[in-house]
């Protein structure tokens, strides 16, 4: 779309894709020595996204455990600038901070340079209370910020309770699996990125990511930096608190969140959805998509699961696999295609 | 006024926090039923907990209601009577959520005091690690792997009804094994479980530390700024950029050490680290990437060094490495200090590799949690064999 005539963005960072591994910057702008639990793979989403970013940028965090546990009294983990902000205001803050740097910079009382902006939310600061404030800084064209969504299903900071974004059936505080009613959470978990997407037509950028593909996502906060405009991602992190498993799993469930075909890669970029990584390869063939067991049983929140129900999960994610208009992104069901499916 | 009794329990935040539960629990309601008010709570500057980061239980109790009240009218105990460490690795200090600086194991308790331990090492072992204590304490041990599950599925291994019958051992003034077994037929109603809490009763003994024995180093501890002396807004200072490391053999500069929060190391919260064969390294860079705690320093030679004041023990490192036996993860008690292994390596290879297959064949056994269903199912059986014979 042609927003040039009415829509003054400053150019943004410019930041192109790391060629590979052995080409990462070695600097760290997110260090040792926050308080979260072994094997927390959203701190390493924080590491990654502030390498992708680089050393001119501010981040914003609302509450969860990346603020409670990155910054306890006096003490951070963080080398580049840091604020907190409420739970269900990343939205709000990324905005207010991008329209400040641009209005100081218009008015000379800053010096005119390119500044990141991200503001990061979990699941509970985005996909429950953040929801609105997120939509609204996605409608607005003329403000470069980055929303990163880390996803760990729960509210696991103040011990487990579920989220917008908890799996059917997941053993949280509140829904304890019991004799008599095994599987207390019975909803399924928001599609937080395709709807972000399908709902805010001049957003550039939206992409889902998990950091057990560390470059990949490295490149996707890179790109949604670098394209101008309000951006958003959504990332999945095993959480061994929460997930209840043993950390040295936490790169592994990851992948198999991603070989199983439940959390799928993709970014949306101008409009265009492109599945990209082992979802690519899932989608294309290449690689065959694992049965859900695989990933439920490596996990003591699915302990309680019986047959019936990995059946019934597995038969939701091949649902979105096999019926969605697109698979893993859009969950709407063509007329034709259900014709052909009932022929 | 009557008497107080303070027993904390020091345990690995999520992963033994039903198993804390339980014991101070166990002890309160024992109690109890012997007629002694008392009270279990957890400290709330623990919370919330974390995996592994250590955290505080404490089990009150009075001989009457006016004693236990007194007591209570502080936030928690300074001193108390038994201090149990249900995971051996605490023994080398703990820095909590609910502190800065590194605690001594030992550190609130009482001249002639207890410390049990769960373990399955030998007094000798356990007494290098605890920091020096003014006075004797007493040092009993629980023998086993030290248990850990996460917050969902529990590993019933009996060790919180083999610690409750270790304190009415060691403590007969605040709970009798009579009221302990009552308990846990109330409880769990289950009669082995009241068999195992007897056996450990009748097998506890315990070792006197003296004051010339353990660590000798001085804990480190931080003096922070109060909220008045800080700068306008609150604002503290992010940390600084790290630097390039420098070869001590031809004092060339490479690589990259990152600065680290100098307040927080979690090192205490680790129960196993990686050794590193920096020979069959191929530089794939994943452990240092993958690192969620950027615990790896990149050597001027370009290989990982994992710096231990900063690694936290998640076994990332070696689930990620491509290579055999490149990275191992090895029980925190086979190490005795905070050393660099690259410099290690750097000065006699030869004998690198020698302490390196030393310490990779000899690893005492550890458990982290939950790795699949029907695990606990198999490693339960190990520790009632361990209940029942010793």
């Amino acid at each position: 779309m042609d927003t040039t005539a009415t829509v003054e963005t400053q150019p943004g960072v410019k930041l192109d894709p790391f060629k590979g591994v052995k080409k990462l910057p070695l600097e760290e702008f997110f260090t040792s020595g926050h308080r979260t639990c072994q094997g927390c793979e959203s701190a390493l989403v924080m590491k990654m996204m502030a390498k992708a970013a680089g050393p001119r940028t501010i981040v914003l965090g609302s509450t969860g455990c990346m603020y409670v546990a990155n910054t306890t009294y006096y003490s951070t983990s963080w080398v580049i600038p840091w604020m907190h902000t409420q739970l269900g205001s990343s939205g709000s803050a990324a905005m207010g901070s991008a329209a400040g740097l641009k209005a100081q910079m218009r008015k000379g009382k800053m010096k005119k340079e390119p500044i990141n902006v991200i503001a990061f939310c979990g699941d509970g600061g985005g996909a429950d209370m953040g929801l609105s404030a997120i939509s609204a800084a996605l409608t607005h064209p003329d403000y470069n910020l980055l929303i990163l969504m880390y996803d760990n299903e729960s509210y696991a900071n103040t011990d487990i309770q579920l989220s917008g974004s908890t799996p059917y059936g997941a053993h949280t505080t509140f829904s304890p699996p019991g004799a008599t009613k095994r599987i207390m959470h019975h909803r399924w978990k928001k599609n937080m990125a395709g709807m972000l997407a399908a709902g805010h037509p001049t957003c550039r950028y939206v992409a889902t990511m998990c950091m057990s593909y560390g470059l990949q996502g490295m490149n996707c906060v890179r790109k949604a930096l670098s394209i101008g405009g309000p951006t958003f991602i959504h990332s999945l992190d095993p959480c061994p608190k929460g997930w209840d498993y043993d950390p040295i799993l936490s790169h592994e469930l990851g992948e198999l969140a991603v070989a199983t075909g439940i959390w799928p890669l993709y970014e949306v970029k101008d409009g265009v959805v492109t599945l990209y990584g082992k979802t690519k390869q899932l989608a294309e063939g290449q690689s065959p998509r694992l049965p859900v067991r695989e990933y439920l049983l490596k996990q003591g929140r699915f302990a309680h699961f019986r047959e019936e129900d990995i059946e019934y999960f597995q038969k939701k994610v091949d649902e979105m696999w096999e019926r969605w208009l697109i698979p893993g992104v859009i969950p709407f069901v063509k007329d034709v295609e259900d014709e052909r499916i009932s022929a | 006024m009557g008497r107080l009794f303070a027993v904390e329990i020091v345990y690995r935040g999520i992963f033994q926090k039903t198993l804390a539960k339980n014991i101070s629990r166990g002890i309160v309601l024992a109690a109890h039923a012997e007629g002694k008010p008392g009270i279990s709570f957890g400290r709330y500057g623990d919370s919330p907990e974390r995996n592994g980061i250590p955290a505080k239980n404490f089990a009150i109790v009075g001989t009457d209601d006016v004693t236990l009240e007194e007591g209570m009218a502080k936030y928690e105990p300074t001193e108390v009577d038994i201090s149990i460490a249900v995971d051996d690795t605490l023994c080398k200090g703990v820095e909590s959520w609910a502190w800065y600086g590194l605690q001594p194991i030992n550190r609130l308790l009482k001249p002639g005091g207890a410390l049990i331990v769960t373990s399955r090492e030998q007094p000798d072992a356990l007494i290098a690690m605890c920091h020096r204590k003014e006075y004797p304490y007493r040092l009993a041990i629980v023998k086993g792997t030290p248990s850990f599950s996460g917050l969902w599925v529990y590993k019933d291994d009996h060790t919180d009804v083999r610690i409750l019958g270790a304190v009415a051992k060691l403590l007969p003034d605040l709970v009798g094994l009579e009221a302990v077994q009552k308990v846990i037929l109330a409880e769990w109603r289950d009669p082995l479980k009241a068999t195992s809490a007897a056996r450990a009763y009748e097998r506890t003994t315990t070792t006197t530390v003296r004051p010339d024995q353990g660590n000798p180093e001085k804990p480190y501890q931080f003096e922070l700024p109060k909220w008045w002396e800080m700068r306008e807004g609150i604002a503290i200072p992010c940390i600084r950029p790290g630097q390039p490391m420098q070869d001590m053999d031809n004092h060339k500069t490479g690589g990259f050490r990152p600065e680290r929060n100098p307040t927080f190391k979690k090192f205490t919260t680790r129960t196993m680290r990686p050794v590193v064969n920096f020979d069959t390294c191929i530089k794939c860079t994943l452990c240092w990437l993958q690192c969620p705690d950027s615990c790896f320093d990149v050597t001027p030679d370009g290989l990982y060094d994992a710096n231990m004041e900063a690694c936290c023990g998640c076994g990332v490192c070696e689930a990620v490495c491509p290579v055999t036996d490149c990275v191992t993860m090895v029980n925190e008690v086979a190490f005795h200090d905070n050393a660099s292994q690259w410099e290690m390596w750097k000065k006699d290879k030869d004998a690198y590799q020698t302490w390196l297959n030393g310490k990779i064949e000899h690893r005492p056994e550890r458990s982290h949690g939950f790795r699949y269903r029907g695990q606990y199912e198999e490693q339960t059986p190990e520790m009632l064999e361990i209940a029942r014979e010793g």
